[in-house]
C-alpha cells in the first residue's frame, strides 16, 4: 500500500442519536475555514415539509447561501443526505444518497443521485444530512466514524492523485480489518481542472474483495469539492440490518421488501435482464427507434450500434453480484475486470473498470462516432479515475467534433488534433489534458456554455450555429438521448429543474412510439406527475430503477400502465413501515410536490428559474442542418405536409428546415404554457403565491423572493 | 409451435412480430420483443420473421434512464 500521511488536526467525540423510524433527526455541518464541527437538531416542521434526502439538502444550502452566491464562494455547501427510507437492506435500490450544491455548470442548485454505502452509513453514524462548507487551506479528509463515535479532519499529504486509487487507500486506512464498514467519497484531478468534476461513492465488494464505486456526475459537484480542498469525506460504520433503521413496523417493512425483491429476482430474467447487462439494453432499443445520440445529437441511429450494445457488453462484464445497495435485486453496477488501458497513465496495468451503463456508451460511444467497446471502457476508467462526469464529457465532446467538422475550430485550436468524429485516440488525449488542466482539454473541461463564448471570442466561431448545436440547457450538458420526435421530452428537458436530464420525465416511448399523450394537456399532466414522482425517490434516499424498469406481469391491464401503480403502492407501504406516517400512493405526490415547487423558486433566487431558462437548443427540437432534415427527408416532408398543412411544392431543403423549425418551435412555446398553468406557475413560470400557499412553502423568505420577481 | 412468454402459441408459416402480437391481448405498450434472445424493436416489428419453435418475450413499457 502507498504510503500516506495523515495530520488529524481536529477531533469531537458525540453522542450518537438513536435512530427513529428512519430519521436521526440532525445534521452535522464541517465548516473548512474554521474547522468548527457543529451538531444540529432538525426541526418537526422541516421533516415534515421536506422529507430528507434532497429536500433536506436543499433547505441547509437555501439556508447558506445568498443569491449572489458563486459556485466557489466559501458560504457554497456540499450537502449529502439519504432519506428515511435509505439504508434498508435488501429493498431493491435502498441505498442511495443525494448531493446538491451551487453548480459551477449552471449558477443554481444541482443534485446528483448517487449508489454506494456512503449515505446509509452517514445515517447510521447519526446524521441525516451533512453540510460541508467553506475552503480548506490544505488538502483535507472528513471522516464520520459512526463506530467509534467520533467527526476527526485531517490535513492530508501524499494522498493517489485519483480516485481509483485513493478510495482503495483510504478503505484500507480507516479499516484494514473491516473495508466493508468503510465508505469514501473522492473527487480526483478532472475534478479540479474541469467544470465537470463528479464525485465517486464507494462501496466494498465482498465477493471480489476490492473498492467498487459509482458517480453522483451531474453539475460539477465535484468540482466544488476539489475547490475546497477536499480529497475525501470518509464514513465507517458495522453491520446493518433491516433494524437500523428502527421501522414503525418491521414486519411490514420486511414484507414489502420480500415483495418486492422477489418480484424482481423472477421478472428481470425476463425483462429487461439489467442484473447481467446493467442498462445497455437501452443502446440497441434507443439505436432501433432512432433515439440514441450519434455524431453530437444529429443522428438518432446507426448500423455499427450493435457493436457497442448488450451482445458485446454482456460477454465482458465480470460476472458476480454487482449491487451498489446491501442486496438489492437489481444489481445493475457492472464492470469489467483485468482490463488494461492502452492509453495515460494505467496504459498496460489492468485495472477494474466500474461501468459502462448506458449514458457513458451512448455519449462517450454513438455521440462521438466511436464504435468500439474497448474505447469506451478506457474512456469511462479514466473519466471515473479523474473525477469527471461521462455525460458532460461525451456531450462536450460530440460539441467539440461538430464544430471541428464545420471548421469553427481547427487543428491550430485544439493544439494539432483532428477532433472529426471517431477520432478515439484524440478523445481519450482530451480526457487526459482535462485532468491535468492543459492544452485545449482545459477549454473543454469548461462545458459546452463557456466553450461557446470562447470560440465565438477566440476563435470567430459563428454563435448563431453553436447555439443550435451546442446540447446544453441552463448551462447543462444534456443526457444521452434524440428528443426531436417527442415534444414531451423536450419539456422533460428543457423544464428540468436542475438542466436537460432525464432522472425527472421520461417520456420518449410513451408520447413518441405509444402516442398514449396527443395533447398538450396530455403533456403537460405527464410534466406534472412524472417529475413529481421520481422526485420522490430523491428525498428518500432510493433508486428510481426497481420502481419502471421491472413491472409487475399485470400492470400492461393496467389504464395507466406508466405509472407502474402496484408498484407506487409498494412505495406507500415502504414508507408507512418505516416511518410510521399513514401513507396513500397520492400523498407521495403531495410530498414531492413542495420540495419541487421550493427548488425551483431557489433557481429565481440564483437568478435563475424563469421562462427563458427552460429555452432548448435547436438540435433538441428539430434538424438544424440540411444534412439532418435530408436524412430523414420522408419523415419531416410528411410532417409539413401532413401536420401542418403546408404546401412545400417548390421548396429547397433550405426552406424547409426553416418552416419545420417556426413549427415546432412554436410548438414547444405552448408545451411551456400548458406545463406552467398545471404546475400552478405564471406565464413566465414562476410559481405562484396561491400555489406556495397550498403547498405550505410559504416561508417569509419564499415570499420575499417571489415579491422580488413581481409574484405577489 | 412458439412461446410467448412461457405460453404456446401456434407458428405459421409467414409469421412476423407484427402478425403475432396482432392476435394477444394488451399489447398496446409492447414497442420491444426479445426474440430468441435477441431484441427486436417496433420499427423492425413487420419486417421480423419469427421462426418455428422460437421463445418470444415481451418486454414491458420502456422506461428509460
Amino acid at each position: 500500500m502507498e504510503q500516506i500521511h495523515l495530520k488529524e488536526i481536529k477531533s469531537v467525540s458525540y453522542e450518537k442519536a438513536e435512530i427513529k423510524k428512519g430519521y436521526t433527526d440532525q445534521s452535522l455541518r464541517v465548516n473548512l475555514d474554521s474547522n468548527d464541527i457543529i451538531i444540529n437538531p432538525i426541526q418537526e416542521k422541516i421533516k415534515n415539509k421536506f422529507i430528507g434526502g434532497k429536500g433536506y439538502d436543499l433547505w441547509l444550502m437555501w439556508n447558506a447561501v445568498s443569491g449572489d452566491t458563486k459556485w466557489n464562494d466559501p458560504e457554497n455547501a456540499i450537502c449529502i443526505s439519504s432519506g428515511p427510507l435509505g439504508g434498508t437492506p435488501g429493498y431493491p435500490g435502498g441505498g442511495k444518497s443525494i448531493v446538491t450544491s451551487i453548480s459551477p455548470l449552471t449558477g443554481a442548485p444541482i443534485d446528483s443521485n448517487v449508489g454506494g454505502y456512503f449515505g446509509p452509513y452517514k445515517k447510521f453514524s447519526g446524521f441525516d444530512v451533512i453540510q460541508v462548507d467553506g475552503k480548506a487551506k490544505e488538502n483535507t479528509i472528513v471522516l464520520i466514524d459512526g463506530i467509534e463515535n467520533k467527526i476527526k479532519i485531517f490535513e492530508a499529504k501524499d494522498l493517489p492523485t485519483d480516485s481509483y486509487e485513493l478510495s482503495k487507500v483510504l478503505t484500507r486506512h480507516f479499516d484494514e480489518t473491516k473495508p466493508v464498514n468503510v465508505s469514501v467519497v473522492t473527487a480526483g484531478p478532472g475534478a479540479a481542472h474541469t467544470f465537470f468534476g463528479c464525485l465517486n461513492f464507494s462501496w466494498w465488494d465482498a465477493g471480489r474483495k476490492m473498492v467498487r464505486y459509482k458517480q453522483a456526475g451531474r453539475g460539477g459537484i465535484g468540482t466544488v469539492f476539489a475547490d475546497k480542498k477536499l480529497k475525501a469525506i470518509v464514513a465507517r460504520f458495522g453491520a446493518v440490518s433491516m433494524k437500523s433503521n428502527n421501522p414503525a413496523d418491521l414486519d411490514a417493512l420486511k414484507l414489502v421488501t420480500k415483495t418486492h425483491a422477489k418480484e424482481i429476482h423472477e421478472l428481470d430474467p425476463k425483462q429487461n435482464r439489467m442484473a447481467l447487462v446493467g442498462t445497455i439494453h437501452l443502446v440497441p432499443i434507443m439505436n432501433d427507434h432512432d433515439c440514441l445520440p450519434v455524431h453530437n445529437f444529429k443522428f438518432g441511429s446507426h448500423p455499427e450500434s450493435r457493436v457497442i450494445g448488450e451482445e458485446v457488453y454482456e460477454h465482458i462484464f465480470d460476472k458476480g453480484f454487482d449491487g451498489c445497495w446491501k442486496g438489492c435485486a437489481v444489481a445493475c453496477a457492472h464492470g469489467v475486470k483485468d482490463f488494461s488501458p492502452f492509453t495515460g497513465p494505467y496504459r498496460g496495468k489492468k485495472v477494474f473498470v466500474d461501468g459502462p451503463e448506458y449514458e457513458t456508451v451512448a455519449g462517450c460511444g454513438s455521440n462521438l462516432g466511436i464504435f468500439d467497446a474497448q474505447t469506451i471502457l478506457e474512456i469511462n476508467f479514466y473519466c471515473d479515475a479523474y473525477g469527471l462526469d461521462t455525460i458532460s464529457v461525451g456531450t462536450s465532446l460530440g460539441f467539440v467534433m461538430e464544430c471541428f467538422e464545420n471548421n469553427q475550430i481547427t487543428k491550430e485550436h485544439t493544439g494539432g488534433m483532428d477532433l472529426s468524429f471517431g477520432s478515439r485516440f484524440n478523445a481519450l488525449e482530451i480526457i487526459h489534458q482535462m485532468a491535468r488542466g492543459e492544452g485545449f482539454g482545459a477549454i473543454v473541461g469548461k462545458g459546452i456554455r463557456k466553450m461557446k463564448e470562447i470560440f465565438a471570442k477566440d476563435f470567430g466561431a459563428d454563435m448563431a450555429f453553436m447555439q443550435d448545436i451546442g446540447m446544453e440547457s441552463k448551462g447543462l450538458e444534456f443526457s444521452e438521448y434524440i428528443t426531436k420526435e417527442s415534444l414531451a421530452q423536450q419539456g422533460g428537458y428543457g423544464l428540468a429543474l436542475k438542466g436537460p436530464q432525464h432522472d425527472e420525465a421520461w417520456l420518449i416511448f410513451l408520447d413518441m412510439v405509444h402516442n398514449f399523450m396527443p395533447t398538450f394537456e396530455n403533456k403537460a399532466e405527464a410534466l406534472h406527475w412524472f417529475p413529481m414522482f421520481r422526485t420522490w425517490f430523491a428525498l428518500c434516499g432510493l433508486c428510481k430503477l426497481p420502481w419502471n424498469d421491472i413491472v409487475p406481469e399485470d400492470n400492461k391491464n393496467n389504464p395507466e400502465p406508466a405509472k407502474v401503480v402496484k408498484h407506487i403502492g409498494w412505495y406507500a407501504d415502504f414508507f408507512s413501515a418505516v416511518t410510521g406516517r399513514k401513507t396513500s400512493s397520492d400523498d407521495l405526490i403531495s410530498m414531492s410536490e413542495a420540495v419541487y415547487n421550493f427548488q425551483r423558486i431557489f433557481n429565481l433566487k440564483m437568478g435563475y428559474g424563469t421562462r427563458q431558462h427552460d429555452a432548448l437548443p435547436y438540435r433538441a427540437v428539430g434538424p438544424v442542418t440540411v444534412e439532418e432534415y435530408e436524412s430523414r427527408q420522408k419523415r419531416y416532408d410528411g410532417q409539413l405536409k401532413e401536420k401542418y398543412g403546408l404546401d412545400i411544392t417548390g421548396m429547397d431543403s433550405t426552406d424547409k428546415v426553416a418552416a419545420l423549425r417556426k413549427k415546432r418551435e412554436e410548438q414547444y412555446e405552448l408545451l411551456k404554457d400548458a406545463v406552467y398553468e398545471r404546475r400552478g406557475w405564471n406565464k413566465n413560470g414562476i410559481p405562484t403565491v396561491k400555489t406556495v400557499k397550498r403547498l405550505g412553502i410559504d416561508f417569509p423568505e419564499v415570499m420575499e423572493v417571489l415579491k422580488k420577481n413581481g409574484v405577489v | 409451435m412458439i412461446e410467448v412468454d412461457d405460453k404456446k402459441i401456434t407458428w405459421s408459416e409467414h409469421m412476423t412480430v407484427s402478425s403475432l402480437l396482432k392476435n394477444l391481448e394488451d399489447v398496446e405498450s409492447c414497442a420491444v420483443v426479445r426474440l430468441n434472445g435477441r431484441l427486436v424493436s417496433s420499427p423492425d416489428f413487420s419486417e421480423t420473421k419469427i421462426p418455428d419453435n422460437s421463445r418470444i418475450q415481451l418486454l414491458p413499457l420502456v422506461a428509460g434512464g
